[in-house]
């Protein structure tokens, strides 16, 4: 009997290892997508920066997001002196708006400030686009497996295809084999082929609204040793958003 | 041979103390000569390796930029006052004077910006990006037009990029600009108000909007800065003294006519005079603290007095020639070598200790001065001489140390060692003759000479506490296990101080005054320095270097020489300035209608300057922050203080004098803009010989055929030591010429790491040899090492206790401690093999006695050193004394229970089996 339960559970063990061997780094690359870019989002988050003084300083937002993330709509709560402001990213970070409750005026940004930092954070406006950027922009080939943060992962390496303008050249992914949520994301950029630029680390995976959702993330740059801490305080999926509140008009509100 | 030798030696001193006391008298005036010649270097590039690539880049540039090396007046108060004393310092610098050489001291001061040549030059530096942007600035020099355009400008440029602020040096061009907009709406303000601004003031709006502040100017504009380029280099320490004191006279004599105002020096030539000065300071009294405690724990051991102060005359002798052989052989003590009298101080003195016990002991037990002097040198000196060659030998092993301060500091001890060794066999035993001669005859004048009276000055105590552990040697060996694998344990733990400032003296002005520069400009004065040999390959290498992340800014001299290419981007842009200011009208008078006009712009200035603010509090750009709250005040203040909102509520309370004000401003002001912005937009090449002297001298040296490159780190590399390892990387990764003191002390801490682990690994072999040679018998070598080995586990344990971190100074401490460390274990054991077994008791309280105070001599001399105020002293001070003390102790705990084993081991064999 013994023998046999241990036949079972090596029969399960071989059969989930080979629908694992199955999977192509495209598979794996659109079932991330599926889950880094739900179809609708709203979340209360919390990130942490560092000043060009060398302070610590904290904010509390609330964004909401569209179309895989398409559309973007970040409103800051805390503290009081940002309260209001808010910014609007549409066509995957392609057009910013900002916001300025205290003069009550919208002003758009250059469109290459889709690649420069957000607010002073390691995250660029690239990185917190959604959209199918992983697919749409890079060309996936899957590594030997590995572990990584605890995890039995998948690993990626994401080439970024010729006509694509991604600013990163290369990426290099952990997949959580269980959830498929990327523990780890390393960006590249084509100056420093082998040194990574950026490390996504991602933890506290937990299940809403049945989407596997990693609660935290802490991006360290490699570059400028320094990182940036983002926490979801509460999330929400699949909600029914309407494209007006993703409008110029509707910061102002 | 070595016994015949030192019998001869005895018999001469006993026959002919005067002559040998001649000799010494040769021999110290001919080492006093040559000491004379000795002198000091604080350069921590000098302790890395000669044919280190760092070394040699970074004494290069000491040597041919001038500007390298200068001297910083930093003078701190009101704005105003502290512009009118730099104005007064200047010229009284430039006139002083060094009459040895008939020159003036400094061949310039640099306090200000070179304005003229931005008037010449200004535009064709702005980066093509920044001129699309910012030109329409330039394009109106009519009030209702310039403040337009400013608008504009700050739209495009500012509030609608936010890259624009998000670098350092984009971050100081942002607070540059906000600066000129906040003098531009003061003026105007005060022009409405009816201030009759003179036509100076109104041209200062103007060059403030243009090239912003021209002199060195901090954020808060409280603190200035002065650069006094120097005549002569760091080598030259007559003149780096002399004229680090003439300008010190001059800023404290014109401190007394500015009163509010304060002023102190720094820099290299500053921080270099200082250091000299107060590591001499703290040699001088640290010595003299070592000398007397020594002295007292003597006489208080010896219950005499004259004993030792001829012990302490003998080591001040020997020192001396210490001084006059280093002198000759390495002509130069740097930061770790000039240490070398302490260190002197606390072992040689262990020499005469030996030697002056064994001659009383003899002359007490009625020996002829003679018979006592030979029996001192065959039983006390034959240890004194096997004990300083062991010790000099660990010494000299770091010679084959790559750094130069490790090699140095062994060769010098090393022969220190046996310069008073030298001086404890020529003159010392002169002393003592002459000495029990005088006695002898004073006994011999005396009517009924009274009995000798016998002392025992030995430590019973002692030797009882070994009798005790030798008896239960079980329990030692368990006790003193545990003890060892606790004191592991906590030196395990012990981490490495990464942090330079740490080891500099502490609290003196040139050194408080690097901290109120970086905190008051942001600024490091320890940026690194790349070497380029034409200007092309300055601007590649400076260019590479901006794209790293932890460089915070980078300068050369091609920031002010455009390439060609550059040059042709950005002359279309100039000549469109050109152009279109030359095409237009200056008014003399406002119009009625363009008042409305400029209200409207004044409250769009202010909306822009707040978004700005708001961005710049998002973005975590502190600078550009408090420099908006400046101009439009505290957001989260009840009633903030906003200029412009000021501006825009006197505009409508003043409605009739508004055209009055605004067109004599726009007299004033238009005309020299124009002609001004007109004078930048030369889109003539510039060329190396075009650079005024000062830049020239910044970024390229004498001869005009190499180039520095200056980049400064984006954080803190002596707090942070992994971003100090990083930097460096990313500083050798580009070029593999980077130099300055972030790449040499990190260099320091890897050659220094790595040479004394090799130093220690070899002592220890060296001295296990030695030993084996000297004892004839492997295991009482290892006999006498193992409380060394012990010992230096026990300090690294103490020294985790006692809060110490290791530092690149104390480092060294480790391969010292086993060449000083043996010594205990050497005496107990060739005592131990005269007096056979059952000894134990009688071999502690009399040799124990002797390397207890031994010890105690050189714990003294090293723990003078911690009252130093030069904090890398200290550092190795404490080491090496918590290293002795942790040898003694070991010495008496493990050598005690090792004896009493043998003792007991012995007695329970038959009688015929040490035979066998």
């Amino acid at each position: 009997m013994k023998q046999a339960v241990i036949m079972l559970i090596g029969v399960l063990l071989g059969l989930n290892s080979l629908s694992g061997q199955a999977l192509s780094g495209e598979e794996i690359v659109k079932r991330v997508n599926d889950i880094m870019s739900p179809a609708s989002s709203w979340a209360k988050s919390k990130m942490t920066i560092t000043t060009t003084s060398g302070d610590k300083r904290t904010f509390v937002s609330e964004s909401w997001s569209k179309n895989k993330g398409e559309k973007n709509l970040v409103r800051y709560l805390e503290p009081s002196r940002v309260k209001g402001q808010a910014v609007l990213m549409l066509n995957n970070a392609d057009d910013i708006w900002m916001f300025f409750p205290r003069t009550q005026r919208v002003r758009k940004l250059a469109t290459h400030a889709k690649r420069q930092k957000m607010q002073g954070s390691d995250f660029s406006y690239e990185d917190m686009g959604g959209g199918d950027a992983f697919i749409d922009d890079f060309a996936s080939t899957r590594l030997e497996d590995d572990t990584a943060e605890g995890f039995e992962c998948y690993q990626l390496e994401l080439l970024r295809k010729p006509e694509s303008d991604a600013s990163y050249s290369r990426l290099r992914l952990w997949v959580v084999k269980e959830n498929f949520v990327p523990v780890i994301i390393d960006y590249y950029a084509e100056k420093e082929p082998e040194r990574p630029l950026k490390r996504l680390v991602a933890s506290d995976i937990r299940l809403v609204d049945g989407i596997p959702t990693a609660m935290k993330m802490v991006m360290f740059n490699q570059e400028d040793n320094t990182q940036t801490e983002m926490e979801f305080l509460d999330v929400k999926y699949n909600l029914a958003l309407d494209d007006s509140l993703f409008t110029e008009r509707n910061l102002k509100k | 041979m070595r016994e015949k030798l030192l019998k001869k030696l005895a018999a001469w001193h006993a026959v002919y103390p005067w002559r040998m006391l001649a000799m010494v008298l040769v021999l110290t005036l001919v080492s006093a000569y040559s000491a004379g010649h000795l002198s000091v270097t604080m350069r921590w590039s000098d302790l890395l390796p000669t044919e280190d690539p760092r070394t040699i880049e970074f004494n290069r540039i000491i040597d041919e930029f001038v500007s390298a090396t200068s001297l910083v007046v930093v003078v701190q108060g009101e704005e105003k006052r502290i512009k009118a004393f730099a104005d007064d310092l200047a010229p009284r610098i430039s006139a002083a004077y060094d009459s040895r050489h008939d020159i003036p001291l400094f061949r310039r001061v640099d306090y200000k910006q070179e304005v003229e040549f931005l008037k010449d030059h200004g535009l064709l530096l702005l980066k093509e990006e920044d001129l699309k942007d910012l030109k329409a600035m330039f394009m109106d020099a009519n009030l209702v037009g310039l403040l337009t355009n400013l608008n504009d400008s700050m739209e495009q440029e500012y509030v609608g990029k936010q890259e624009s602020i998000s670098t350092r040096e984009k971050e100081d061009q942002a607070v540059m600009f906000l600066d000129g907009v906040e003098n531009l709406v003061t003026s105007l303000q005060a022009e409405v108000q009816g201030d009759d601004l003179s036509e100076e003031d109104i041209r200062t709006v103007a060059d403030k909007l243009l090239w912003g502040e021209p002199y060195y100017l901090s954020y808060d504009k409280t603190t200035l800065i002065l650069n006094a380029i120097p005549n002569f280099t760091m080598m030259d320490l007559e003149l780096v003294v002399l004229g680090t004191d003439a300008v010190q006279e001059i800023v404290d004599e014109l401190m007394l006519e500015y009163p509010g105002v304060t002023a102190g020096l720094t820099g290299f030539i500053a921080i270099g005079r200082d250091e000299m000065y107060y590591s001499e300071q703290s040699l001088g009294y640290t010595t003299v603290i070592a000398l007397v405690a020594i002295l007292v724990l003597l006489i208080a051991s010896f219950r005499m007095w004259v004993a030792p102060l001829l012990a302490l005359t003998n080591l001040l002798v020997g020192i001396l020639w210490a001084v006059g052989v280093v002198a000759v052989l390495v002509g130069q003590l740097n930061i770790m070598t000039q240490m070398m009298a302490v260190i002197l101080l606390g072992l040689g003195i262990d020499f005469s200790i030996h030697l002056i016990s064994g001659f009383s002991e003899w002359r007490a037990a009625g020996d002829s001065i003679v018979e006592a002097l030979e029996k001192a040198f065959l039983k006390n000196g034959k240890g004194v001489i096997t004990g300083a060659f062991t010790t000099a030998c660990a010494f000299f092993t770091l010679v084959i140390s790559s750094s130069r301060g490790m090699k140095e500091m062994g060769l010098v001890t090393g022969t220190g060692l046996l310069a008073i060794l030298l001086a404890t066999f020529l003159f010392l035993p002169c002393l003592l003759v002459l000495r029990e001669r005088r006695l002898e005859r004073k006994i011999a004048k005396r009517p009924s000479p009274a009995a000798p009276v016998s002392r025992d000055i030995s430590f019973r105590f002692l030797g009882n506490t070994a009798a005790w552990l030798g008896r239960h040697y079980a329990f030692t060996f368990f006790t003193a296990g545990l003890l060892t694998v606790v004191f592991v344990w906590l030196g395990i733990g012990i981490t490495f101080d990464h942090n330079y400032l740490n080891i500099e003296p502490k609290g003196i002005t040139s050194v408080v005054l690097q901290d109120v520069i970086l905190d008051k400009f942001d600024l490091s004065m320890d940026y690194a320095l790349v070497l380029t040999d034409d200007v092309e390959q300055s601007r590649e290498i400076a260019r590479q270097y901006r794209e790293i992340g932890s460089v915070a800014m980078v300068e050369d001299i091609a920031m002010y020489l455009p390439s060609p290419e550059q040059q042709q981007k950005r002359t279309p842009h100039l000549r469109a300035i050109r152009d279109e200011l030359s095409s237009q009208s200056l008014r003399s008078q406002v119009s009625p209608e363009e008042v409305s006009l400029v209200r409207a712009e004044i409250e769009r200035l202010e909306m822009n300057v707040i978004e700005m603010q708001d961005m710049a509090f998002l973005g975590g750009q502190d600078k550009v922050d408090s420099k908006c709250q400046d101009i439009v005040g505290d957001p989260e203040a009840a009633d903030p203080e906003n200029l412009i909102r000021s501006l825009y509520r006197t505009l409508g309370e003043r409605e009739h004098s508004l055209l009055a004000g605004f067109s004599r401003f726009q007299r004033a002001f238009a005309p020299y803009y124009r002609d001004s912005v007109l004078r930048m937009c030369e889109t003539q090449a510039v060329r190396p010989e075009d650079l005024p002297l000062s830049i020239l001298d910044r970024y390229s040296n004498q001869n005009r055929d190499q180039f520095l490159v200056m980049v400064f780190p984006a954080g803190g590399i002596w707090q942070d030591a992994e971003f100090l390892k990083r930097f460096v990387n990313d500083l050798e990764r580009v070029s593999d010429r980077a130099t300055g003191m972030p790449s040499v002390f990190r260099a320091l801490i890897e050659v220094i790491g790595k040479d004394g682990r090799s130093a220690v690994l070899l002592t220890l072999v060296i001295v296990f040899f030695l030993l084996w040679l000297d004892f004839r018998r492997p295991g009482y070598a290892l006999m006498a090492m193992l409380p060394l080995c012990v010992g230096v586990l026990w300090m690294l344990g103490l020294m985790k206790i006692s809060g110490m971190q290791l530092t690149v100074m104390n480092v060294m401490g480790l391969p010292m401690i086993v060449g000083i460390g043996i010594d205990d274990g050497v005496h107990i054991v060739h005592r131990y093999l005269e007096e056979g077994k059952g000894q134990l008791r009688a071999i502690f309280a009399s040799t124990g006695k002797a390397i207890f105070l031994t010890s105690l001599t050189t714990m003294l001399a090293f723990g003078s050193l911690i009252f130093s105020i030069w904090r890398g002293f200290g550092q190795l001070g404490g080491a090496l004394f918590l290293g002795v003390g942790a040898c003694f102790f070991a010495t008496v705990i493990f050598l005690s229970g090792i004896i009493g084993f043998l003792d007991r081991k012995s007695a329970k064999s038959p009688p015929n089996e040490g035979q066998s």
